[in-house]
Formats: C-alpha cells, sequence, structure tokens
C-alpha cells in the first residue's frame, strides 16, 4: 500500500509541483544547501589564512612565515622532542575514524538495526569527544608557547633555521635565545579562528549526535518508520570531517 | 499538517524516499583510502623537501580525499546528478575567490 503509493508519488513529472525532483527528503536537501553555504564560510576563512600567507612569502627572512613543523611539534607526555606532524595525523585519524562508525551506524539505520545504530553512534560520540580533547591540548600547548591573537613570536631568525635544520624527527628539541623573532601577526590569530571555527563544528556534531543517539534508545526512529535523522545528522558529521582534511592541509602540512 | 506522518501520505515536504543498505564494502574500501593518503602525506612531509610540488602533492590528495569522503560517505556519488550538481557547480566561486585573493596576498608583498 505504502509503497504503491510511493511508485506513484514518484512517478509524478519532475518539476511539475508537488514531489521532490531530487528524490530525497525535504530535510536532508536542506541540509545540504546549509553545508553548502558553511562550505563558503570555511573557504572564506582559509582563503583569507592563504591571502596573508601569501603577502609574507619572501625576504627578509625573518619575516617569513611561521614554519609549521617548528610549532607543532609536540606529543602529549613526551617532552622536550621534536616531533612535528605527529599529533596532528592522530588527531585526524580519530575524525576518519569516527566518520566511518557514522556512515557504519546510517547503514546499519537502512537496516532498521536500532542496536547497531546505538552502537555506532556511540563510537561517534567518543571519537568527537577524543578529537575536541585533543584540540583543548593543541591550543593549550600553542598558548604556552606564547601564541596570542594579537601578536606573532613565531618568526624564525637565520640562526634558528640553522638549529632547526640541525634537528630530525625524534631528536630533543629547545628552541635557544636569538631563534625566533616577531612574525607575522596575523598567523597564531588566523589559527585560533580557524581551527576554533572548526572545533565549535565539531562541538555542535558531538552535540547533535548525542541528542540522535537519545532518539535512538528511546525509539522515536522506530515508531517514525525510518532512521532518516541519522542520515542528516551524518551528512554534517562528515562534512566536519571534509573540513578538517583541508585545515590539515593548510595549517599543518603546508 | 499532523505530526508523526501516517504511512502513505506523500508531499514533498514529508516525503521520505525508501532506502536500502548496500552493505558495508564500499565504506571500509574508502575508510582505508582515506587513512592510506594521510600516511602517505606523513612520509611525503619528511621525505621531500618545502617546495612548490609538495604543496601541489598535498593539495592533490587533499581534493581526492575531498572527493571521498563526499562521494562516499556523504553518499553524494549514489544521489541524483541534480543534486550533485546544485551543490558542486557553486563551489567554483571559491576556486575564483583563492586564485584572486593569492594573487592579490603575492602583489602585497612586493610592496611591503
Amino acid at each position: 500500500m505504502a509503497n504503491s503509493t510511493q511508485a506513484a508519488f514518484e512517478k509524478q513529472p519532475m518539476w511539475a509541483g508537488g514531489r521532490s525532483p531530487f528524490n530525497v527528503s525535504y530535510g536532508k536537501l536542506m541540509m545540504w544547501i546549509f553545508l553548502l553555504s558553511d562550505a563558503f564560510t570555511f573557504s572564506s576563512l582559509l582563503v583569507q589564512y592563504g591571502a596573508q600567507r601569501f603577502s609574507n612569502v619572501v625576504t627578509p627572512v625573518t619575516t617569513k612565515w611561521p614554519d609549521p613543523a617548528s610549532i607543532f611539534n609536540h606529543f602529549p607526555f613526551i617532552h622536550g622532542v621534536h616531533l612535528p606532524l605527529l599529533f596532528v595525523s592522530v588527531m585526524t585519524f580519530i575524525l576518519i575514524a569516527s566518520s566511518v562508525t557514522m556512515v557504519l551506524a546510517v547503514e546499519a539505520g537502512h537496516r532498521h538495526s536500532r542496536k547497531e545504530v546505538e552502537k555506532y553512534m556511540i563510537l561517534t560520540i567518543i571519537g568527537g569527544a577524543m578529537f575536541l580533547g585533543c584540540q583543548a591540548w593543541e591550543w593549550s600547548t600553542f598558548i604556552h608557547e606564547g601564541a596570542r591573537l594579537h601578536s606573532n613570536m613565531f618568526g624564525i631568525t637565520e640562526q634558528g633555521y640553522k638549529h632547526l635544520a640541525s634537528v630530525d624527527f625524534g631528536d630533543p628539541f629547545h628552541w635557544m635565545d636569538g631563534d625566533r623573532t616577531n612574525g607575522p601577526v596575523p598567523f597564531a590569530a588566523l589559527f585560533f579562528i580557524v581551527t576554533g571555527f572548526h572545533g565549535f563544528h565539531v562541538f555542535s556534531g558531538v552535540v547533535i549526535n548525542v541528542v540522535v543517539y537519545i532518539m535512538t534508545v528511546r525509539g522515536v526512529f522506530e515508531k517514525r518508520g525510518h532512521y532518516e535523522m541519522i542520515e542528516k545528522a551524518g551528512l554534517y558529521w562528515h562534512f566536519v570531517d571534509l573540513v578538517w582534511v583541508f585545515v590539515f592541509t593548510f595549517f599543518y602540512l603546508i | 499538517m499532523e505530526f508523526p506522518v501516517k504511512p502513505g501520505e506523500y508531499d514533498a515536504m514529508t516525503y521520505i524516499p525508501h532506502t536500502e543498505s548496500h552493505g558495508t564494502k564500499e565504506l571500509w574500501r574508502t575508510f582505508w583510502i582515506l587513512l592510506g593518503i594521510t600516511i602517505f602525506d606523513f612520509i611525503i612531509y619528511f621525505a621531500l623537501d618545502p617546495t612548490g610540488l609538495r604543496n601541489f602533492i598535498f593539495i592533490f590528495f587533499g581534493i581526492v580525499k575531498a572527493y571521498y569522503i563526499v562521494g562516499a560517505f556523504m553518499h553524494l556519488k549514489h544521489e541524483k546528478i541534480n543534486l550533485a550538481m546544485i551543490i558542486l557547480v557553486p563551489t567554483i566561486f571559491i576556486i575564483g575567490l583563492i586564485m584572486g585573493l593569492l594573487y592579490e596576498g603575492n602583489a602585497i608583498t612586493w610592496m611591503k
């Protein structure tokens, strides 16, 4: 009965009104439109970072844009060792892993398997919380190093570049006097704005996932007859992962 | 309109398409691809000197990762082409913005 009504519904002319031309629900379409607008928001922030960076690329060497490998080289519980990129790669792995548990929850929702949806949603929430914890640690380390919104002491002198070139991955490393000087001011400010904006998205995503998890446990979707809400929460969560791919590329790799 | 919607009552606002599970094979494959690219990025970071080529590799693999996340995880590969186009085509403007502002930023360098 329901299926034949649906089949008749989908056979109506595509643009004649009264149906979805994209064969998706209203909620999912609106989530896509929201994500598109959010993509523009993050692009504007990242493009601003790019423009600031491109306006500080050349000589004299002391005003060069800070080298991420020389700043984000810490790892929890390991002090005074030069480990660039390692911690942020772990963060990336956590986010990718939580993305895959989210998509497994969506897949379980298609099979109306409530127990599995609950399991995968819990794993996704844990992954998001872990990522937020990592980011809090990253921020606190960065601030302890001396990062502020209005100044940047991560410009590297020629002596600093020589010092940095002499250490390998995993060597003991501490800055010496005269290694660093004032660099372009927007560096730390943009780091805080962009990773903070992304972290706030992760936080909202975790809140949404918790709400959806509680709804699953209370059997709301079972009564409703479909688990589409998991898909919508999932779209948002994957978008957060997508943004991190570019934050990771532009703030840490390049 | 009353809520919740009774089965069989369809219109554009309450329509939920029937969905089926396509298994987890593609999802796990995507996961391994994303993980592999991230490890590859990590290796390239230390294997190559910081040059334009290395940056190009990073951006290229960033776009590859974005393709897999949007296509497989967000399921856009399997949606109708209409939907994929209204989401993807407007991002052309982002490319324009990048080119414009990087050019201007570079010009500011020479004025400093």
